[in-house]
Order: C-alpha cells, then sequence, then structure tokens
C-alpha cells in the first residue's frame, strides 16, 4: 500500500467505431488511492475509455497495464482482468431476476467459487456498508433508482476489485436521490479505494477528486486539481463547461 | 350402441400416445429451440446462417410432407429404420425447435444487453452469464409463446396418424370404420383435444404466475 503505487496505467489509447475517432491518444495514470473525475461533453469518449479499460470493448492501439501486469495484447484471461475492475453503468444493470443480496452473491459463487453460505454472508456485509442491509430480500423492481446503484455498488465491492470505475453513476437518477449514492461514493474514497468517476458532479468532483481529466475530442485536453481547473482552467471549452456546470449545481454551494 | 361404449375406453387411451408425442417432441424441440436461440443471437455468422436455414426449412414444409420425408426417405436413406412412433416424435421435436428458438430468441432480445454487459464486467464469462442471468429471465418471457406451442402440438400430433401411430385420432377411426358410427367416436376425441389443450395452457399459466419476479409488471 506504499505512496505513489501505480495501480492503472494507460498509454497512448486509440478507438474508432466505423470511421468515427472516439479514442484520439488517451494516456495517464492512476496511483493506489487516488480518486479521479473525468467530466467532459457527451460524446468524447469517456465511456468508452472506461469500457477499454476493462476490456468490455477492445482498444485499436495504446496499451494498459493493471497493478504492472500488461492487459492489452496478447491477454491470457479477460476474465481475471475484470474481476479486479468494479464497474458500475449508468443504469444500474442489475439482474432483474435475483434480490439485491443474489445480485451481489451470484459473481462471487460463480466467479470466486465461494461457498453459498460464504457468499451471503460477504453479500449482506457488503449491502450493510452501503446501507441496504435491510432491503436484502427486495427484487430490482422494488427498489428505487438510488437503492438500485448502490446495490451495483455493492455488488462491484464485493469482488474486492482493486480499482473501481464509475460511469455517469448518478446521471439516471432523479435529482434527490443522487445524494444517496454520492454519499456512498465519498465514504468508499474516503476509504481509498482507487476509483475512476466519470461524473458532472462538480461538487463531488471538488470534495474527493485528486485531479480532474476534462476529455474532450478522444483526448484528455486538460487536467489538473479540481480547484484549480474548476476556477482557472486554460481551455476556453474547459472554462465554459465549467461555467455552466457551476450554475447548474449552485445550489449545492460545496 | 354397447359395442360404442366398450371402444371409447380404447380411444381414450390414445391419450397416453398423444402425450408421448406432445411430450417427446415439445422436450426435443426445447433443447434445440435453446440452442439455437442461443446460437443465432450470440454465435457466430456460420451459426446465425445455420440457424437461419434450418428454421426457415421446417417452416416452410407442411408437417405432412415432413413426416414422409423423414419416414420414408431421410431415415431409410441413412440407414436408420425409425419405428412411426419415434419418426414422429423426432420429426415434431425439429420441427418444434425451429419454432420454438423463434420464442426464446425474441425473449434473449427484449432482454437487452445490459445485463450481460455487467455480468461480463465482474469477470463472469459470456457463456455462464447467458446461462445465469439471460436464459432463467429470458425462460420466463417465453411461457406465454410457449404455452401457444403446445397447444399447437396437441392438435398437430394427430396428423401422424398418417403414420399409424395410435394416438386418439387413428383409433377414433379405427372405432368409427368398425361401428359405422362417426358423430359420437369424433365428438368424443375432440372433446379430449380440448382437454389436453385447455390443461396443459392452463398448467403453463400457473407456473408463469407463480414464477412472477416481484415488483416487474407488464411483460416481465
Amino acid at each position: 500500500m506504499a505512496d505513489g503505487e501505480v495501480v492503472l496505467k494507460v498509454e497512448n489509447l486509440h478507438k474508432s467505431y466505423a470511421d468515427i475517432k472516439v479514442l484520439n491518444g488517451v494516456s495517464f495514470e492512476i496511483d493506489r488511492g487516488q480518486i479521479k473525475v473525468i467530466c467532459g461533453p457527451s460524446g468524447s469518449g469517456k465511456s468508452t475509455l472506461l469500457r477499454c479499460l476493462n476490456l468490455l470493448t477492445y482498444p485499436d492501439k495504446g496499451r494498459v497495464w493493471l497493478e504492472e501486469q500488461e492487459i492489452t495484447g496478447q491477454i491470457s484471461d479477460v476474465n481475471k482482468v475484470r474481476q479486479k475492475i468494479g464497474f458500475v453503468f449508468q443504469e444500474f444493470n442489475l439482474f432483474n431476476h435475483l434480490t439485491a443480496l443474489k445480485n451481489v452473491s451470484i459473481a462471487l459463487e460463480i466467479v470466486k467459487k465461494m461457498k453459498k453460505e460464504e457468499a451471503r454472508d460477504l453479500a449482506l456485509k457488503e449491502l450493510r456498508k452501503v446501507n441496504l442491509g435491510e432491503d436484502a430480500h427486495k427484487y430490482p423492481a422494488e427498489l428505487s433508482g438510488g437503492q438500485k446503484q448502490r446495490v451495483a455498488i455493492a455488488r462491484a465491492l464485493a469482488m474486492n476489485p482493486v480499482i473501481m470505475f464509475y460511469d455517469e453513476p448518478t446521471s439516471a437518477l432523479d435529482p434527490h436521490l443522487i445524494g444517496e449514492v454520492l454519499d456512498v461514493m465519498k465514504k468508499l474514497a474516503q476509504e481509498k479505494l482507487t476509483s475512476i468517476v466519470v461524473t458532472h458532479e462538480i461538487g463531488f468532483a471538488r470534495s474527493v477528486a485528486d485531479e480532474i481529466m476534462f476529455m474532450g475530442g478522444g483526448t484528455i485536453l486538460e487536467r489538473g486539481r479540481p480547484d484549480e481547473l474548476i476556477s482557472n482552467a486554460k481551455h476556453e471549452m474547459v472554462r465554459q463547461f465549467f461555467r455552466r456546470m457551476n450554475e447548474l449545481y449552485r445550489r449545492e454551494g460545496e | 350402441m354397447a359395442t360404442l361404449a366398450e371402444f371409447l375406453p380404447y380411444i381414450l387411451s390414445g391419450t397416453v400416445w398423444t402425450l408421448g408425442l406432445v411430450g417427446g417432441g415439445l422436450a426435443i424441440g426445447f433443447i434445440i429451440g435453446l440452442l439455437m436461440a442461443v446460437g443465432q443471437v450470440y454465435g457466430s455468422e456460420e451459426i446465425k446462417g445455420f440457424v437461419h436455414a434450418y428454421v426457415w426449412f421446417f417452416r416452410s414444409l407442411p408437417l405432412l410432407v415432413l413426416l414422409f420425408l423423414f419416414y420414408w426417405g431421410v431415415f431409410p436413406a441413412t440407414g436408420y429404420k425409425l419405428d412411426p412412433l419415434a419418426c414422429s416424435i423426432v420429426v415434431l421435436g425439429l420441427r418444434s425447435g425451429a419454432y420454438q428458438s423463434q420464442i426464446f430468441r425474441g425473449a434473449i432480445i427484449s432482454l437487452g444487453g445490459t445485463q450481460l454487459l455487467a455480468a461480463r464486467a465482474l469477470g463472469i464469462s459470456e457463456p455462464k452469464a447467458v446461462f445465469h442471468i439471460v436464459l432463467p429471465q429470458a425462460l420466463r418471457i417465453s411461457m406465454p409463446g410457449w404455452s401457444n406451442e403446445y397447444a399447437i402440438m396437441i392438435k398437430d400430433s394427430a396428423i401422424t396418424f398418417a403414420l399409424g401411430v395410435l394416438e386418439i385420432l387413428t383409433r377414433t377411426r379405427y372405432v368409427v370404420m368398425a361401428t359405422h358410427e362417426p358423430l359420437i367416436p369424433y365428438f368424443f376425441a375432440g372433446g379430449l383435444f380440448i382437454v389436453l389443450t385447455y390443461s396443459g395452457t392452463k398448467i403453463v399459466n400457473v407456473v408463469y404466475e407463480r414464477t412472477k419476479i416481484p415488483g416487474l409488471v407488464g411483460r416481465m
């Protein structure tokens, strides 16, 4: 757990769909315990970047290392790589036929080969961590959006990932449900769980992010500490973006 | 008329044969249908092409033509001599597989890819994700369509009289020939088909209700 230990290293990542360049040379690295927030207009490649990093899509060019092991190129086991990366989706993507508890425990059983009891206990522990101990036996359709997203976070945490990816985790939520999800994410950030968060929640970025990376046109246009970037960006486009966001989120006053 | 009353149990016992045809055909069709649906949604272009051709073939030919083709043609030509019952079950199954594959395929597609994506992000391999996440839900969504397939199969099974399989219709025809009394035997046979169709679809509906996922409404 030494400080400065690199968990994920990304070098010159490229990805195109048909003839549209979505990623056009992205490089960065993230140390253990760091929280990086990715911002940027829609279509700037944020989601594609995350999906290339856990190999849900394969990058066309560039290299990625997870804990010093290169995962691009000739990779032995994609599923092993993905187990180490917690992924939280915008639309939760819970398994609709399973209870909250089973949503969390199923991968423990069929991927980590845990015994049913053991998986159940761990799942319950993770659900309590996101304040859903009481709702463990409810099905996704019986939960609110905020609860669903917290189940999704618990599901990812249960795998004991070395890094978490959040892909706009609050964008599909009603405004009054965003807080409960951000609270859980802040708690995890304070526990130094290495995370990359794609979000436009400026308040969240300000309070927990070590760095904001602003994406535009498939590259990182500008990056820096939250307070610097939000108020003093060099690029006009970045400045405008944060000005608009600040107006939008002024109510938070953080 | 006394003789007719003696013959009715003979017709009734054809129910066992009819249920054997339907049960066997549906079971074979279920396995084929499920495999082909998964192949058609997740498989390579070659697999998709094969399934497409298979479905097209078995849905294009009349059942009677299929029965004759396999009983007189395909099986003898390939060195197998299946008896009429076995041949009928196989043909009903092959054909039902084509129809069932489209029921399952529609259900799988209606689920969308998001849950599968989440499963893969957890490190679950695609086959395991399909088995544990997609199929349980797809099968439930398929039930109304599947109960329809059952009802069709019950009625289609009667056509195997053409190969002399001793199901309800074949026996009814024997009775009619022996007694020269068509009305009551055919009504009796019709009644049996109604009971079989109704009770079977009823059972599937009960299972459908019992397996309802709490909170989900509508088609799920």
